[in-house]
C-alpha cells in the first residue's frame, strides 16, 4: 500500500440529484501505485463519485486535490489533462470504426503529410491490445465484436492515454476468467509504474485478488474501509446491503421432472458467416422441467449463439440436427414462434436489446404478452396494469410509478423488468444470457431466488454465464461449450469451478482461438 | 430458500419536475394557444370586429390545413417507428389524378373511384413498407424512389395535364355526389374536408391509445432489436404503418381534387415537407418511439394559423417562409430542453 503518496484526495464530496442525495460527505483518497476498490450496490453513489473525479459532473460540494493542489474540473477534458482516465460501464466506442480507429479517436497518428497513419495506428493498437490481454485484429470494426471484446478495447484505449489515475467501472463484467487474469496482470504492471487505480466491481473474489484497499458505499455515504484480504465475502456483502445475507445462492433443487428440451447435434451454417460469431457446430443437451442447466464456456465458445438459435434469432442459414420441446420437434425462425412454443429469452445486453429505456415500466413489462389483455386488438388498460403490478410484486421491483421510464430504474431492477416481461408469456423454458451482469449483489440474490422459485414450479432454465460461482451455485447441471460444441457436462453437486474451467479451456491452445487468428 | 428480506417498494421522490414534464409533453398545444392569442392581437379589424376569429376565417384556417393534416397523421405513424415517408405529396398527386381520370374520363361511379384510389394509396404504401422492412433499405431512400415513381405514374395516367372535373350526369362528368365532399359544409359551418380531417385525427388518437398494435409500433420505434426479441412482429408493423400512411395520402389526394375541381400530376409538390414540419412541431421525435398524433394535429393547426394571420396582414409570402422556418427550429430547440429521462 503506497500511503503518503497522496495522488488524489477528495474530501467532503456531496451531490444531489433533485431530491436524491447521490453522495454525502464522502472522503476518498488514492495513492500512487495503489489499487483502491470501490464497492456498493447499484445506486450507492460509486458512479457519481467517480463521475465527479473524472470531470463528468461539475457541480458538487467538497474539494478535490491532485498531488496536493486543489482542482475543480470544468469537464472531462480538464480531468484528462490532469491525467485522470475513466473506463465507463457503458462502452463509449464508435461501432462503425475499427478497433485501432477507436483507440486513437480524436488523437489519430499522422504521417509527415498530415494524413492519418493507419498502418502505425494498427500496429500500435495491436501491441496495446496484446498488453491488455487479448489478441484481436485491430482492423475489425468494433460493432462486430462482442461485449467482452469491446470491453477489452476500452481498457486498451484507457491504458494508451498514459493516465496517472485510472478509474475502472466494472471492467470484467463481460470477460471470461482467463481474460480477467490477464487484465489483472496489466493492473499489477500499471501499479508498479505508479498509476493509481480505482476499481469498481461487484465481484468480491476479484477485489480480494487485486485491490490494496476497499471502500464500501451505501446510500451515498462511506460505510467502511478495509483491507480486502482480511474481510470475508459475507461481511463485505452485509456492509454493502446493510443486512445479513447468509446464502447468495439457493440450494439446487434435485427434484426435476420430465425431459422438456432436447437438443440433438444442433448445428447452424450461416449463409453469411460473421467474424467473431461461433454458431453451433454440433451441440447436444437436455433440460428437464424444473431443472436449471448452466452453459459454461470461454468467450467465443458459442453460448449466446446457441441460445439465439433456440430462440429463432440466429442469422439466416442452414440448421441441422433437432430441437425437441416436450418430445415435439420445433424449429423457431423468429421470437414470436419461440414464444408461442413457450420459450422465453432474456438477452445479454438489456440496454441495447432488452428495453426501450425511455418507455414506461408498464409498456416494457407487457409488450410480449399484449394480446392477452383484451380482445380484437383493443387493450383493456386495467388488465395490463394488473398484470404489471402483479409481476412487479412477484419480482420485488423497486420503482416509483408504473408510468415512470424504465431507464430510471437501477440495473438490477431493469433486469427484473425483462424477466417479468418473459414470465408474463408463461413460458415452459427460459433461456438466460448473462442475467446478472452489471446487477448489484442484492438484486443478484433476488434473481437467484426467483430462478429457484421458477424451477420449483416446473419451469426449465438454460442459463449462460461467465461467472463460475454463479453456475456452480445456481445450476443443477452445467454443460460446457467449446468452439461451438458441447465438451462436458457436470452435476454441480460433485464438481467445482476448476472442473468447468479445465473443460472450457481444453488443451491450452484455446487462448489463440478466443482472440481469433489474425 | 433465501434470507434476503423484502424491502418495501420505495417511492421515488417526485419533484416539481413532473409539472415541467407536462408542459413539454403538451408543448405543441401551448404553442398553438400562444400563436392563436398572438393572431387575435395582431389581427386586422373591420368595424371593431376581429377578422381572425370570425367564423368564416376560422373555418378557412382549418380547411386550409386539412390536407396537410391528414397526411401528417400518417406521417406521424411512420416517424414513430423511426422512419420517414417522402412519397406522400406525390401519392397525393397520384390520387388526385386518379380520382379525376376515373370519374371524368372512365365514367366510374363515386364509390368505386374513391375506393380504387384509396386501395392504390394503401398498396403503394405497403410496397414501400415491404422494401423497407423485408429488404432492409432505409425508408428515406425507399420513399425518395417512391416519390419519383408516384409522380411518374400520375403523369402517365393523366397524360401530363391537369384533368378538370365538372359535375353532372353526362359523359365526361363526375357525379354530383363527389362535389359534396368539397363544397358542402356540415351544419352550415364545418367544411367536409375539415370533417374528414377531424375523423381521421380522432380515429388515429383513439387507435394509438387503445390498440395493441400501437404498443408494438412504439416499441419498434423505441428499440427495434428489443421489440423483435420481445416477440413483436416488426416486419408486419412496418408494412402496416407505411400502408396506413399511403392510404391517408391518397385520402388527402381525393380531398385535394374535390377542393380544386381538378386532378393534376403536379398536385402536392412539397407537401411531405409541410407534413414533416407539422409532426416535428407536434413534438414527435424523428428518432422514433416518442410522440403523438394530438401533437401533430396541434402542429398542423399552428402552421395554419400562422399562415393565415400573416396572409391577413398582407405580409409578403417570402417573409412567411422565413417565419415558418424559424418556428420549426424553435419547436425543435424546445424539445432539446426537454428534461432528460
Amino acid at each position: 500500500m503506497a500511503e503518503g503518496a497522496g495522488l488524489v484526495r477528495m474530501s467532503g464530496i456531496g451531490k444531489r440529484y433533485g431530491g436524491v442525495r447521490a453522495c454525502r460527505d464522502v472522503d476518498f483518497s488514492l495513492g500512487a501505485g495503489e489499487v483502491h476498490a470501490l464497492l456498493g450496490e447499484n445506486g450507492a453513489g460509486k458512479s457519481t463519485l467517480m463521475r465527479i473525479l473524472s470531470g463528468d459532473v461539475t457541480d458538487y460540494d467538497g474539494t478535490i486535490e491532485i498531488n496536493g493542489a486543489p482542482v475543480h474540473f470544468g469537464g472531462p477534458t480538464d480531468a484528462q489533462a490532469a491525467g485522470i482516465a475513466m473506463i465507463h460501464q457503458e462502452l463509449d466506442l464508435v461501432p462503425g470504426l475499427s478497433v485501432a480507429d477507436n483507440i486513437f479517436l480524436g488523437r489519430e497518428l499522422r504521417t509527415k503529410l498530415k494524413t492519418v497513419d493507419r498502418r502505425r495506428m494498427e500496429r500500435e493498437a495491436g501491441a496495446l491490445l496484446e498488453r491488455s490481454g487479448v489478441r484481436l485484429d485491430p482492423r475489425r470494426p468494433v460493432g462486430e465484436l462482442r461485449v467482452g471484446e469491446q470491453q477489452l478495447v476500452t481498457i486498451a484505449k484507457a491504458i494508451s492515454l498514459d493516465a496517472r489515475v485510472l478509474v475502472m467501472d466494472e471492467p470484467t463484467s463481460a470477460l471470461t476468467t482467463s481474460e480477467v487474469e490477464r487484465l489483472f496482470d496489466v493492473i499489477r504492471e500499471l501499479r508498479r509504474s505508479g498509476v493509481g487505480i480505482v476499481y469498481i466491481s461487484h465481484r468480491m473474489e476479484e477485489i480480494a485478488q487485486v485491490a490494496d484497499r476497499a471502500t464500501v458505499l451505501r446510500n451515498g455515504r462511506i460505510v467502511t474501509s478495509f483491507d480486502p484480504r482480511r474481510l470475508s465475502t459475507a461481511e463485505v456483502v452485509e456492509a454493502m446491503v446493510g443486512r445479513p445475507v447468509q446464502t447468495m445462492f439457493t440450494t439446487p433443487d434435485a427434484d426435476t421432472g420430465d425431459e422438456l428440451l432436447r437438443v440433438d447435434n444442433l448445428a447452424l451454417k450461416a449463409r453469411r458467416p460473421r467474424p467473431g460469431r461461433r454458431d453451433p457446430e454440433g451441440i447436444s443437451l437436455t433440460v428437464r422441467s424444473g431443472e436449471i442447466v448452466g452453459l459454461a464456456g470461454l468467450l467465443g465458445a458459442g453460448r449466446t449463439e446457441l441460445l439465439e438459435t433456440l430462440y429463432g434469432v440466429a442469422p439466416a442459414g442452414t440448421v441441422t440436427g433437432r430441437i425437441l420441446l416436450q418430445g415435439k420437434e420445433i424449429r423457431p425462425r423468429r421470437p414470436r414462434q419461440a414464444l408461442a412454443h413457450g420459450i422465453g429469452f432474456v438477452p445479454e445486453d438489456r440496454r441495447a436489446s432488452g428495453l426501450v429505456l425511455f418507455h414506461s415500466i408498464l409498456a416494457n413489462t407487457v409488450v410480449s404478452s399484449l394480446p392477452s389483455y383484451g380482445r380484437l386488438g383493443v387493450i383493456a388498460r386495467r388488465m395490463e396494469r394488473a398484470a404489471s403490478v402483479r409481476m412487479a410484486d412477484r419480482l420485488r421491483l423497486k420503482f416509483g410509478r408504473l408510468q415512470d421510464d424504465v431507464g430510471t430504474l437501477s440495473g438490477g431492477n431493469q433486469q427484473k423488468v425483462v424477466f417479468g416481461r418473459m414470465l408474463l408469456t408463461e413460458p415452459k423454458l427460459l433461456l438466460l444470457d448473462e442475467p446478472t451482469r452489471g446487477v448489484d449483489v442484492g438484486a443478484k440474490a433476488e434473481i437467484y431466488r426467483l430462478l429457484g422459485e421458477l424451477a420449483g414450479q416446473g419451469l426449465g432454465v438454460l442459463l449462460a454465464s461467465s461467472e463460475l460461482p454463479e453456475l456452480i451455485g445456481v445450476c443443477d447441471r452445467v454443460v460446457v461449450l467449446r468452439d461451438g460444441r458441447d465438451v462436458a457436462s457436470f452435476s454441480t453437486a460433485d464438481s467445482g469451478e476448476g472442473d468447468l474451467l479445465a473443460a472450457a479451456m481444453g488443451e491450452g491452445a484455446v487462448f489463440e482461438e478466443v482472440g481469433g487468428a489474425q | 430458500m433465501t434470507d434476503v428480506q423484502d424491502k418495501p417498494a420505495t417511492q421515488v421522490e417526485r419533484s416539481a419536475g413532473s409539472v415541467v414534464a407536462t408542459l413539454f409533453r403538451f408543448q405543441s398545444v401551448f404553442g398553438l394557444l400562444a400563436v392563436f392569442v398572438a393572431a387575435i392581437i395582431f389581427s386586422p379589424r373591420k368595424d371593431g370586429e376581429i377578422l381572425f376569429i370570425s367564423a368564416d376565417n376560422l373555418a378557412n384556417v382549418v380547411r386550409a390545413v386539412s390536407e396537410i393534416g391528414i397526411i401528417a397523421v400518417g406521417m406521424t405513424f411512420v416517424i414513430l417507428i423511426g422512419g420517414i415517408d417522402l412519397s406522400v405529396g406525390a401519392v397525393l398527386g397520384l390520387a388526385a389524378v386518379g380520382s379525376a381520370v376515373l370519374m371524368v374520363e372512365s365514367d366510374w361511379g363515386f364509390l368505386p373511384s374513391v375506393l380504387l384510389v384509396l386501395v392504390i394509396g394503401l398498396v403503394f404504401g405497403a410496397l414501400q413498407g415491404v422494401a423497407t422492412a423485408m429488404i432492409g433499405i432505409q425508408s428515406f431512400i425507399v420513399t425518395l424512389a417512391g416519390l419519383q415513381i408516384a409522380r411518374g405514374l400520375a403523369r402517365i395516367w393523366s397524360g401530363g395535364q391537369g384533368v378538370a372535373i365538372s359535375y353532372g350526369d353526362g359523359p365526361n362528368e363526375a357525379p354530383e355526389s363527389f362535389a359534396i365532399l368539397g363544397e358542402r359544409t356540415f351544419g352550415g359551418l364545418v367544411p367536409i374536408p375539415v370533417l374528414i380531417f377531424a375523423v381521421v385525427a380522432i380515429a388515429a388518437v383513439v387507435f394509438l391509445r387503445v390498440s395493441a398494435f400501437s404498443r408494438h409500433l412504439y416499441a419498434v420505434g423505441g428499440n427495434e432489436k428489443a421489440a423483435r426479441l420481445s416477440g413483436v412482429p416488426v416486419v408486419r408493423v412496418k408494412i402496416a404503418v407505411f400502408a396506413i400512411c399511403g392510404l391517408l395520402a391518397a385520402l388527402a389526394g381525393i380531398v385535394h381534387a374535390v377542393q380544386l375541381n381538378q386532378g393534376s400530376p403536379n398536385d402536392g409538390i412539397g407537401y411531405e415537407l409541410d407534413a414533416i414540419a407539422a409532426v416535428v412541431i407536434g413534438g414527435t421525435s424523428l428518432m422514433g418511439g416518442r410522440g403523438s398524433v394530438a401533437g401533430t394535429v396541434a402542429g398542423a393547426l399552428l402552421l395554419g394559423v400562422l399562415n393565415n394571420i400573416l396572409a391577413l396582414n398582407n405580409i409578403d409570402s417570402n417573409i412567411q417562409l422565413l417565419i415558418k422556418g424559424l418556428v420549426i427550429v424553435a419547436a425543435a430547440a424546445l424539445q432539446r430542453l426537454r428534461p432528460a429521462t
